[in-house]
C-alpha cells in the first residue's frame, strides 16, 4: 500500500474528476434517445391507473413503439420530473397540472406543441371544453391534452345534520355564517378542514378572490404583474378567511388535521362536521371509505357561495381544469407519442373508461353517459357547472411558479393559525412574488 | 451488574408500552378492513379483522420489491464495512497531519443532508451511466454511511490497548496482519452496529431510490409502498400492511442473527 | 473471546533496526473510503457552492447570479424563526435522547436473559420505514380519532390538540423523534457498555461501591468517547434531518416546527428555487461542520486516547 500521496497529485486527481463530472452535467439532451420505447410517466391511482392501462394494452397491440407506463406519487413525481427533464433519461409523455406547472417546461424549451398532431385529427380538438383545453394553451400553442376528469371545488354537506338543524345549504357568504353561528350553538364544527395542508385552505381565499375582484386578479399574479398581491380583492378575501377562522368555523382542531388519510372527510361523514369545502374527487372518497354516507343519500353538495357586491360572476369556478399529458420535446419516439395522445384521450373507450370511475372527462356530448353512471346525480351537476362556468380558475399553487406556490400555501397557513393578519399576509405575497 | 435492578426494570418496563404504541397502531390498523378504519377510533380493537389489505400488498408486487431492497441492503452493508474499517484502522493509528485532516473532510460529510446533494449527485450517476440501476443506490447510500460508520468504528477501535499492537509489531508483523488478527476480530461490536445501520439506511432509504431509479424492475420497498397513497388520499389499512410486511425480513433476520449479535457484542476484551 | 497474545516481551534495547516496520498504516488505507466519499459526499458539496451562486431551477442550465441567493437569505423572513426552532429542537432531542439512550444501553447490555428479549423489542423503531412511523404517529396523535379523543371521552375534557397547537406542536415532535432515534443511539451505547471490562466493576465493588456509585465512577468515564459520537450524530442530525418533521406535521402549525432542513427542502424541492436552497444547504453543513470539529477537538476526542490505557 502506498504509504503517502503527495498532495499535488491528490488535487490534480480531485481537479480532473470534478472537471470531467461537472462539464455538460446541466442540460444535457433530451428524453432517452432511442430507448426502449415511449416512457410515459402519471401519477399513481388506483382507480385510474388501470384505464389507462388497458389503453395503452391497446396501443401496444398494433403500434412497432410500445408505451411504458411508470407511476408516482405526487410529491416525488414533481421533483423526479424536474430533476429529469432535459437529461437523458426525461419521460416522453409527463403528467402534469397546465399553467405554471407546465408553463416553466416550455420556456425551457422542453415541451413539443402538440399542433400539427391535432391538425391530423381535427375531430379530437373539437371533442374537449374549449375551457379546459385552454388550461394546457401557452403562446398560441396546444401543449397538452387533457387526461383526466374536471375537478371543480364544491362545498359538501351533511344532508342528516342539516335537516336535524332545520338548515338549507348556503347560497351566499351571508348565508354561510349564519350557518356557522347556527351550528356552532348546536356543538358541531361547521366545516371540516384539514389543515395540516395549505391547499385545503387556499381554496377558500382562491373563491373569495374571484368572487369580490373577478378573474383578471389572478390573471395579473400569473402575468406577475408587479404589486398584483396587493389588489384589495385580495386581502379582502385573506380577510374573509380570518373571519371565517376566528368566528370558529373550523373548531380549534384543524391544524393537525391530514387531508391525506381522510380525516375531514370523516369527520363529515360521521356528522362531527357539517360542511367540507373540497374538490370533487371527495365524492369517490367518501364513496370509499365511507359508502352507506353516499349510497344513502346524505352527502349533498352546492357550488361555493356568491358574496354579494363583488365584481366576480358566482358561476365562476375554482379548482383543477383537468390533469394534462404534454409531450417532452427531443426524444427519438416524440411523433409517435404525440400520435398515442391524440388518438386515445378522446376515444370513446378512454372516455367510457372514466366515467365508469367516478370521472367527469372535459368532452362534449356525454350527458347521457353520466347520466347513466353509478355517480349519476353528482357528475352531471359537476358538468353542468363547468360547463356554464365563465371562468375556470385553475388553483392558484400550480397556476403559480412552483416558489411563489410554496410561499401561498406557507402563508395562507400562517394566516389560518391567525400568526399574520390579512395585511401581513398580502405583504408576505407581495415580498415572495418578486 | 448481575443484581436485579428493579428501578430500571420498571423504566425498561415503560419504555417498552412507549414503543409499543405506535406498533399496534401499525398492526391493527393493518387488520382493519379499508373503509372503517377511522370510524370507530385509532386504538379501539377492530370490529372485524380483515386480511384483505394483505392480499393486496402482496398483489401489487411486494416480493419484487423485497428482492430489490435486499440486494442493495446487503451490498450497502458490504461496501460500507469494507471502505470504513480500513479507514478507521488508519485514522486511529496513524497520527499524520493528512489523515487528521481526513478525519475532519468526513466528520463535514456529517453534516450534509442528501436532500442538499441529491441534485449533484444525480447528474454524477447519470454521467456514470448508472442510472436506474441497484448500483446507483448503493454507492451514494454507502458513501453517506461512510461519516457515521468512521465515528462508530473508530470510537470502538481507539479502546484496543497499544500494547497490543505494538506486541504483534515487535513480532514482525505488518499492517495487514495486524488488521486481520487483531483489528478485525475486535471491532466486531462496532462493525455490527455499523453494519445494522448502514443496512437499514439502504433499506428504508427512499430518496436516493426516488431520484436515481425509475422502473418498476429496480423499485426498492419504500418506493413500493406509493402503491397505496393516491392522488386524494393514502390507502392507509393496505399501507400499513405492506409496512408491517417489509418490516418482517429484517425483524427475522434480527431474531435469528440474535444470538450472533450478542456473542459479537459481548465480544469485548472477555477478561 | 480472548486475544491470544504472547506475553508482551521486553523492549529490545536496539530499536532503531525495527524502525522500518513498524510504521503506521499509512493513507493509502484511506483511500476506498475517501474516494467513495469525495465522488459522492465532497464533489457534490463543491457543486452545491457553485450552485449557491447561481439561479437555478432544474431545468436548463444555471445562471450566474453572484451573491444573490446569499443577500436573499440574510432578507427571508423564514430563516430567523428557522434558526430559532432549530436551536431548540436540537437542544431539546439532545437532553431528552442521551439519558435515555445511554441508561437504556447500559441496561440492555447486562448479561441476563430477559433483557436481551427486551433490547430486541426496543430495536422494533429502527425497522420501520419513515412513512410507517410518521402515518401511525399521526394516528395516535389525531384530536378527533386518535389517543386525545379516546382519553377525552373517557374523562369527559375536551381532546387535546398536540400537533395543531402551534405551542405544543415543537415538543410533541421532538418525542416523537426521540422514539425514534433512542433505539439507534441506545444501541451505540449498548455495543460500547458491552466492552467495559468486568474487572471494573469488580474492583468498584470490592471497594464498597454501590449501583449508583459504580455507574457514575465507571460506566460513565468509560463511555466518554461513546456519548461524544452519539452526540455530535444527534446535534448534526437535527440540523439536517426532518423528513419525520416533514411528514408528521409539515412544518406547521404556521412555521412552528419549521426546521431549517425542512425549510431548504422546501424551497430547492418544492419551490424549485435550487440557487436559495444550496445557500441554506451550504449553511447548514458549515455550521454543521463547525459544530462537530468543535464537539470533537473541545472534548479530545480526537486525540483518539484509550480509556483503557494501561490495563
Amino acid at each position: 500500500m502506498p504509504s503517502h500521496l503527495t498532495r499535488r497529485s491528490l488535487l490534480g486527481l480531485t481537479g480532473a474528476a470534478a472537471a470531467a463530472m461537472a462539464t455538460g452535467a446541466c442540460g444535457t439532451a433530451g428524453p432517452a434517445s432511442g430507448g426502449s420505447g415511449i416512457q410515459l410517466w402519471v401519477l399513481q391511482s388506483d382507480t385510474e391507473n388501470p384505464v389507462l392501462r388497458k389503453r395503452i394494452d391497446a396501443f401496444n397491440r398494433s403500434s412497432s413503439v410500445h408505451v411504458e407506463m411508470t407511476t408516482y406519487v405526487n410529491d416525488p413525481y414533481k421533483q423526479k420530473l424536474q430533476v429529469a427533464m432535459g437529461s437523458p433519461n426525461a419521460p416522453d409523455i409527463f403528467f402534469n397540472w397546465g399553467g405554471g406547472n407546465l408553463a416553466q417546461f416550455v420556456d425551457a424549451d422542453q415541451v413539443r406543441p402538440l399542433d400539427s398532431a391535432l391538425a391530423d385529427h381535427p375531430d379530437v380538438a373539437q371533442a374537449f371544453l374549449p375551457s379546459v383545453l385552454a388550461g394546457a394553451k401557452l403562446a398560441g400553442h396546444q401543449y397538452g391534452l387533457p387526461m383526466s376528469g374536471m375537478q371543480p371545488e364544491l362545498l359538501f354537506y351533511n344532508k342528516k345534520v342539516f335537516a336535524a338543524a332545520g338548515a338549507k345549504p348556503p347560497t351566499t357568504y351571508p348565508e354561510l355564517l349564519k350557518l356557522v353561528d347556527l351550528f356552532r350553538r348546536k356543538g358541531i364544527t361547521p366545516i371540516a378542514l384539514a389543515g395540516q395542508q395549505g391547499w385545503t385552505e387556499l381554496i377558500y381565499l382562491m373563491y373569495f378572490t374571484d368572487r369580490i375582484g373577478g378573474p383578471q386578479v389572478v390573471a395579473d399574479l400569473v402575468a406577475k404583474k408587479p404589486g398584483a398581491w396587493r389588489h384589495p380583492a385580495i386581502k379582502a378575501a385573506a380577510q374573509h378567511c380570518l373571519d371565517l377562522v376566528r368566528r370558529g368555523a373550523f373548531g380549534s382542531n384543524y391544524p393537525s388535521v391530514n387531508a391525506d388519510n381522510k380525516g375531514a372527510s370523516m369527520l363529515l361523514a360521521t356528522g362531527k362536521c357539517a360542511m367540507h369545502v373540497m374538490g370533487s374527487w371527495e365524492y369517490q372518497n367518501q364513496v370509499s371509505s365511507s359508502p352507506d354516507f353516499v349510497h344513502g343519500d346524505q352527502l349533498g353538495w352546492v357550488a361555493f357561495p356568491a358574496v354579494p357586491g363583488g365584481k366576480g360572476d358566482p358561476a365562476d369556478v375554482v379548482g383543477v381544469p383537468t390533469n394534462y399529458f404534454s409531450v417532452a420535446d427531443g426524444g427519438a419516439h416524440a411523433k409517435q407519442a404525440a400520435d398515442f395522445l391524440v388518438r386515445t384521450l378522446a376515444s370513446d373507450a378512454y372516455v367510457t373508461g372514466m366515467i365508469g370511475i367516478g370521472e367527469i372527462p372535459p368532452v362534449r356530448g356525454i350527458k347521457p353517459k353520466l347520466a347513466a353512471s353509478d355517480a349519476a346525480d353528482f357528475a352531471t351537476f359537476c358538468y353542468d357547472l363547468v360547463s356554464a362556468a365563465p371562468h375556470f380558475q385553475l388553483a392558484w399553487d400550480q397556476a403559480l411558479s412552483p416558489s411563489v406556490g410554496v410561499a401561498v400555501n406557507t402563508n395562507i397557513q400562517k394566516l389560518f393559525v391567525k400568526q399574520l393578519d390579512a395585511a401581513g399576509f398580502v405583504a408576505a405575497m407581495d415580498r415572495a412574488a418578486r | 451488574m448481575n443484581r436485579r435492578n428493579v428501578p430500571a426494570g420498571i423504566a425498561s418496563a415503560v419504555w417498552l408500552i412507549v414503543v409499543a404504541f405506535p406498533i399496534y397502531v401499525i398492526v391493527v390498523t393493518s387488520l382493519r378492513p379499508a373503509d372503517a378504519y377511522l370510524s370507530g377510533g385509532v386504538l379501539s380493537l377492530p370490529r372485524s379483522l380483515s386480511l384483505d389489505n394483505y392480499e393486496r400488498a402482496l398483489r401489487l408486487g411486494l416480493s419484487g420489491f423485497l428482492a430489490n431492497s435486499a440486494v442493495v441492503a446487503v451490498a450497502t452493508m458490504a461496501l460500507t464495512l469494507a471502505c470504513a474499517l480500513p479507514a478507521a484502522y488508519c485514522i486511529v493509528r496513524n497520527r499524520s497531519r493528512l489523515v487528521r485532516t481526513g478525519l475532519s473532510l468526513f466528520l463535514l460529510g456529517l453534516a450534509i443532508p442528501a436532500q442538499a446533494v441529491i441534485v449533484p449527485v444525480y447528474l454524477i450517476i447519470t454521467r456514470m451511466h448508472l442510472y436506474d440501476s441497484p448500483t446507483a443506490i448503493v454507492l451514494p447510500t454507502a458513501a453517506f454511511s461512510l461519516p457515521l460508520a468512521i465515528v462508530v468504528l473508530t470510537s470502538s477501535l481507539r479502546d484496543i490497548p497499544t500494547e497490543l499492537y505494538e506486541s504483534m509489531q515487535l513480532d514482525g508483523a505488518g499492517n495487514g496482519l495486524i488488521f486481520r488478527r487483531l483489528v478485525l476480530p475486535l471491532s466486531r461490536p462496532g462493525l455490527i452496529t455499523v453494519g445494522i445501520v448502514a443496512g437499514l439506511n439502504a433499506w428504508n432509504g427512499i430518496l436516493f431510490p426516488l431520484v436515481l431509479t425509475q422502473s418498476a424492475r429496480a423499485r426498492v420497498v419504500p418506493l413500493g409502498l406509493w402503491n397505496f397513497q393516491n392522488e386524494h388520499g393514502t390507502d392507509v389499512p393496505g399501507l400499513m400492511a405492506a409496512v408491517v410486511l417489509s418490516a418482517l425480513p429484517m425483524l427475522l433476520l434480527y431474531l435469528v442473527g440474535r444470538r450472533y449479535l450478542l456473542r459479537g457484542l459481548a465480544a469485548g476484551f472477555g477478561r | 473471546m480472548t486475544v491470544r497474545v504472547g506475553a508482551p516481551p521486553a523492549r529490545p534495547a536496539v530499536a532503531a533496526g525495527t524502525a522500518a516496520r513498524q510504521r503506521p498504516p499509512g493513507v493509502g488505507w484511506l483511500v476506498p473510503a475517501g474516494v467513495l466519499f469525495a465522488v459522492f459526499g465532497l464533489l457534490p458539496i463543491a457543486i452545491v457552492a457553485y450552485l449557491s451562486l447561481t439561479s437555478w431551477n432544474g431545468l436548463g442550465s444555471p445562471h450566474w447570479a453572484g451573491l444573490a441567493n446569499w443577500r436573499g437569505l440574510a432578507h427571508d423572513p423564514e430563516i430567523p424563526p428557522g434558526i430559532r426552532t432549530t436551536l431548540l429542537l436540537t437542544v431539546l432531542s439532545w437532553a431528552v435522547q442521551t439519558p435515555l439512550a445511554l441508561l437504556l444501553g447500559v441496561w440492555s447490555a447486562g448479561p441476563q436473559r430477559n433483557r436481551a428479549v427486551l433490547s430486541a423489542l426496543f430495536f422494533l423503531p429502527l425497522l420501520l420505514s419513515l412513512a410507517a412511523i410518521a402515518l401511525s404517529w399521526q394516528a395516535l396523535l389525531d384530536p378527533n380519532f386518535g389517543l386525545p379523543a379516546s382519553l377525552a371521552r373517557l374523562t369527559h375534557t375536551p381532546a387535546a390538540n398536540l400537533l395543531g397547537d402551534a405551542d405544543r406542536a415543537l415538543y410533541v415532535v421532538v418525542a416523537v423523534l426521540a422514539w425514534q432515534w433512542v433505539p439507534f443511539h441506545t444501541l451505540i451505547y449498548q455495543g460500547a457498555a458491552r466492552q467495559i471490562p468486568q474487572t471494573l466493576y469488580e474492583a468498584a465493588e470490592l471497594d464498597g461501591a454501590g449501583r449508583v456509585r459504580q455507574f457514575v465512577s465507571v460506566t460513565l468515564p468509560q463511555l466518554r468517547h461513546t456519548v461524544v459520537a452519539s452526540s455530535v450524530l444527534m446535534v448534526v442530525g437535527s440540523l439536517t434531518y426532518f423528513e419525520t418533521i416533514l411528514l408528521l406535521t409539515g412544518g406547521g402549525p404556521g412555521d412552528a416546527t419549521e426546521v431549517l432542513p425542512l425549510h431548504m427542502y422546501r424551497t430547492g424541492f418544492v419551490g424549485f428555487d435550487m440557487g436559495a436552497a444550496s445557500a441554506i444547504a451550504l449553511l447548514l453543513v458549515v455550521v454543521g461542520a463547525g459544530l462537530s470539529v468543535a464537539i470533537v477537538r473541545a472534548t479530545g476526542f480526537a486525540r483518539m486516547d484509550s480509556e483503557r490505557e494501561g490495563m
